[in-house]
């Protein structure tokens, strides 16, 4: 079969890794805030039409300083294909794939006011803080590699466009719903107790979120946080979608046949009917 | 009522889905195809992702083909030696044409040349058979009698090697033609997620001169096997056929199809082939369309799965 020479599918789901390495730096500590997520644990069954979880949490100051509250959602990251549409003559033609890394599957930034209020550049650049801080990549250099066993594919070569290209990508993700920066999303609803909506629409990835609570005072992260949520199929979701890609083979067959018995069936039924 | 697809992994209307199938079911049954020429666009800008689109409806294409093979098979009107022979080819065909297809998808390409290949296949086809079946409509209401087609096969259909009998068909001829064909439609179908009647029937009848008695049930017979084998491929080499959306069209479709089968009767040969040359020509060229409407957005996301 001609299946079995050909490299390996690349369907199987990324192992989801959080995209960066909140190291907190001198300073921030992990004692002035406690948060929690009414759910950590999203099931995606046939009724699933997106779902909604409150983060909420309590700071902790001895005295009344006034502070902010940053909460970041990261979704599992998979890397992304973006075409651009160019003109040859009267006709649109696709340029080639630009693939981006490291770019969330999901993302939101919540906070108790614009992120530019709370913190400078560099910090939101740092922490990745708001949509215009999400890190992902097309390598640096010039690289034309073979991806997923197709050669010749440009990882970089658009080193001028790079924000052009990067916008676009945001762009596309928030129409989807999928990235979202929210400068009013976090709400003190007491003095020291705040909460976050978190919105994942149907069409949110499946895998391993983290929700990353910053707690910032004079422009300075002093607390951080960190609470996971698992968005997962269950139930016949689950079984449909670990047969076709475990079981292909049968899987395929099993369509086949059920199609072609639906149809045997109608034909038969309306025939005597 | 939401229901969500565990490999589209996003929720779709099911009544909605299920009524697409009944009404591309009823016109498959009125005409004679199978109908994922119409399916693939209208599932697209529901906003499913196109190569599930197109892997899925493989489902509604051989539910709905199998269901009208059945139907055909009982008037003894399908040449299965025939349509074997061209689904050997159209097996060929279907394996280089899903593979040709995941190497554009990851180029990028993909829905373009599925814009072109439907611009190119769909406007020439329809726009022929428009010309035909208006001009035999326009004979019929003079009252002179239907033209007669060239019955003078082709020479070389005769020169080749390898000849076999098919008495359905009426022909004795080399299985080559009929080989090369099928891989061509096969290739096509694959490419465009099609079934590929429109264009093996035309092949059959005027390449191939079968007799017209046996073309529809036998080329349903050939798609229903490329198709098979196209869904098990997508489902084994890309894994983007989604079962539930499958059998959501599928329920949709064998009972449009049926309706379909039954309102046939009403019309008139001549004036259906109009009206199907008018759909297949709008289809033609609504994709094509694409091509020279300036983007909403200059930059869209290309599927990264498979």
């Amino acid at each position: 079969m001609v299946a079995a020479s050909l490299p390996p599918d690349v369907t199987a789901p990324a192992p989801s890794v959080p995209y960066i390495e909140t190291q907190p730096a001198a300073g921030v500590s992990a004692d002035l805030l406690s948060t929690d997520l009414t759910q950590n644990r999203i099931e995606v069954s046939s009724s699933f039409q997106g779902a909604k979880v409150i983060l909420y949490g309590a700071v902790f100051q001895p005295e009344d300083q006034p502070s902010d509250v940053v909460v970041i959602i990261r979704g599992p990251q998979a890397s992304m294909r973006l075409i651009r549409k160019v003109k040859a003559g009267a006709v649109w033609l696709n340029s080639r794939p630009v693939v981006f890394e490291g770019a969330p599957g999901y993302y939101m930034a919540a906070s108790s006011q614009p992120l530019d209020r709370i913190t400078d550049f560099s910090h939101r650049r740092l922490l990745g803080l708001g949509l215009d801080y999400i890190a992902m990549d097309t390598s640096r250099e010039n690289k034309v590699v073979t991806r997923y066993g197709v050669k010749d594919v440009v990882v970089n070569g658009i080193e001028d466009d790079y924000l052009d290209w990067r916008r676009a990508v945001i762009r596309l993700k928030s129409k989807a719903g999928l990235y979202n920066d929210n400068p009013l999303g976090v709400r003190f609803v007491d003095k020291n107790l705040f909460r976050a909506e978190v919105t994942l629409p149907s069409e949110a990835p499946i895998g391993d979120y983290t929700a990353e609570v910053w707690l910032f005072r004079d422009g300075q992260p002093v607390g951080y946080s960190e609470k996971k949520l698992t968005v997962e199929k269950v139930g016949f979701e689950r079984f449909v979608y670990t047969v076709a890609h475990r079981h292909a083979w049968l899987y395929g067959l099993a369509c086949v046949f059920m199609s072609m018995g639906m149809g045997a069936l109608a034909s038969r039924l309306f025939r005597r009917g | 009522m939401e229901i969500y697809l565990p490999i589209a992994e996003m929720s779709v209307n099911v009544w909605l889905m299920a009524g697409l199938g009944v009404v591309v079911g009823f016109l498959s049954g009125l005409f004679g195809v199978g109908g994922g020429f119409l399916m693939a666009p209208v599932l697209v800008a529901l906003g499913i992702p196109p190569s599930i689109a197109v892997a899925s409806q493989a489902g509604h294409v051989l539910a709905t083909s199998t269901s009208s093979v059945m139907s055909y098979g009982r008037e003894a009107s399908v040449d299965y030696r025939m349509g074997g022979v061209m689904a050997v080819g159209g097996i060929a065909g279907a394996i280089a044409g899903v593979e040709v297809f995941r190497l554009l998808r990851l180029l990028g390409q993909a829905d373009l040349m599925v814009a072109i290949l439907y611009l190119l296949l769909l406007g020439t086809i329809g726009g022929m058979m428009l010309n035909e079946s208006l001009r035999a409509l326009l004979r019929a209401r003079d009252g002179l009698p239907a033209e007669r087609p060239k019955v003078k096969r082709p020479g070389w259909l005769y020169a080749l090697p390898y000849k076999m009998r098919f008495p359905v068909s009426g022909l004795y001829i080399s299985v080559i033609p009929p080989i090369a064909i099928g891989f061509v439609v096969g290739l096509l179908a694959a490419l465009m997620g099609v079934g590929g009647g429109f264009l093996i029937v035309p092949a059959m009848i005027y390449l191939l001169r079968m007799k017209a008695s046996a073309v529809v049930g036998t080329s349903l017979f050939q798609i229903v096997i490329t198709t098979l084998v196209t869904m098990i491929l997508q489902a084994v080499r890309n894994h983007t056929v989604d079962a539930v959306l499958a059998f959501i069209l599928l329920i949709g479709g064998v009972i449009g199809g049926q309706l379909g089968i039954r309102a046939a009767t009403r019309f008139r040969a001549e004036q259906m082939r109009v009206v199907l040359a008018i759909i297949i020509l709008m289809a033609g060229l609504q994709m094509g369309f694409t091509l020279f409407v300036p983007p909403e957005d200059p930059f869209i996301l290309a599927p990264t799965n498979g």
